[in-house]
């Protein structure tokens, strides 16, 4: 079983195909997850706690804006512990938590300088290149050490 | 005074274990089981889970043993047209609840616009197509320097 980290990291569809070949996916619900039923935060995510902004700062200098920072201490640690990516360029997602250019841009930069298999795509925009989309996700999750899956 | 779209919310101590996960369940357009028979279904697993009908599938949560073996089971009522994606918020939080935030949450819109292509994703896991996965190469440097030495000819002829 290999952690997958996937662009954009929230994807439904990425997420589940993943999941069916028995890998973990790397995804921002899980994190986002951790932090909104964590007792020491009142009212996330609106808040941070102080250790955050440290977390983003490793990935974002400090004149980055702190919008930046505050997505990469929550998208940051998911790249570290990735172990393989899928990149999907063009994807027309970029609501609520992934809704920051700048932070996207440094999420695929992190994940493409990174030393691990990866596998780029366009989102697909008709019926052929879905299947080619599916397709080729299929068997890039295939060739990576895992077995099972539900 | 404006609302209050950050509501604290009284999460149970059920919700705070760091084990609790929550599920959502999305029919695919060509599905060939409503929301309401899966729900059904998961009622009928005996699982200590709490399942939520909604207008995309259901929503399930619970210890994530329990959600993914309720998972499991309702994916094999129609394999290819079943999709799962888990959620960060506990059902009906009120920091994403619709009935709070004066809307739909933002995760809609984002499901939204995937299951347009959703229909074609179930088609191809059902019937796969034999792809080949180019790996991208770096330029040859030759064909590099070609490269080069052509643009800076035509910006000196261009100059001329």
């Amino acid at each position: 079983m290999v952690k997958v980290a996937i662009y954009p990291p929230n994807s439904l569809v990425l997420g589940d195909l993943i999941e069916r070949k028995g890998h973990t996916v790397l995804a921002l619900q899980k994190a986002m997850s951790k932090k909104v039923r964590d007792p020491e935060i009142d009212s996330p995510p609106m808040n941070i706690t102080e250790e955050d902004p440290l977390k983003g700062l490793k990935y974002a200098a400090i004149e980055v804006p702190s919008g930046v920072r505050g997505r990469m201490a929550v998208i940051g640690p998911l790249i570290d512990e990735a172990e393989a990516a899928i990149i999907v360029d063009d994807a027309p997602i970029g609501f609520g938590c992934i809704g920051c250019a700048r932070t996207n841009e440094l999420t695929m930069f992190c994940l493409r300088k990174k030393d691990i298999p990866k596998l780029e795509l366009e989102y697909p925009t008709n019926r052929d290149e879905t299947f080619d989309f599916v397709g080729k996700i299929n068997k890039f999750l295939d060739t990576l050490d895992g077995e099972g899956g539900n | 005074m404006s609302a209050n779209l950050a509501i604290s919310p009284e999460l149970s101590k059920e919700e705070l274990d760091p084990d609790f996960t929550t599920r959502m369940i999305i029919l695919g357009p060509k599905a060939n089981v409503s929301e309401n028979e899966i729900v059904s279904q998961m009622h009928l697993l005996d699982l200590p889970i709490t399942v939520k009908w909604t207008c995309y599938g259901a929503m399930v949560s619970g210890n994530e043993e329990d959600v993914m073996m309720a998972i499991k089971e309702i994916r094999k009522l129609d394999p290819y047209n079943i999709f799962t994606k888990s959620r960060g918020f506990p059902p009906g939080d009120p920091r994403r609840c619709r009935g709070h935030r004066y809307g739909p949450r933002e995760g809609f819109h984002q499901m939204e616009s995937e299951y347009r292509i959703l229909a074609d994703v179930g088609d191809a896991l059902k019937n796969p197509k034999d792809v080949l996965i180019e790996k991208p190469k770096p330029v040859d440097v030759d064909e590099l320097v070609e490269i080069v030495n052509e643009s800076i000819e035509k910006e000196d002829s261009a100059e001329k």
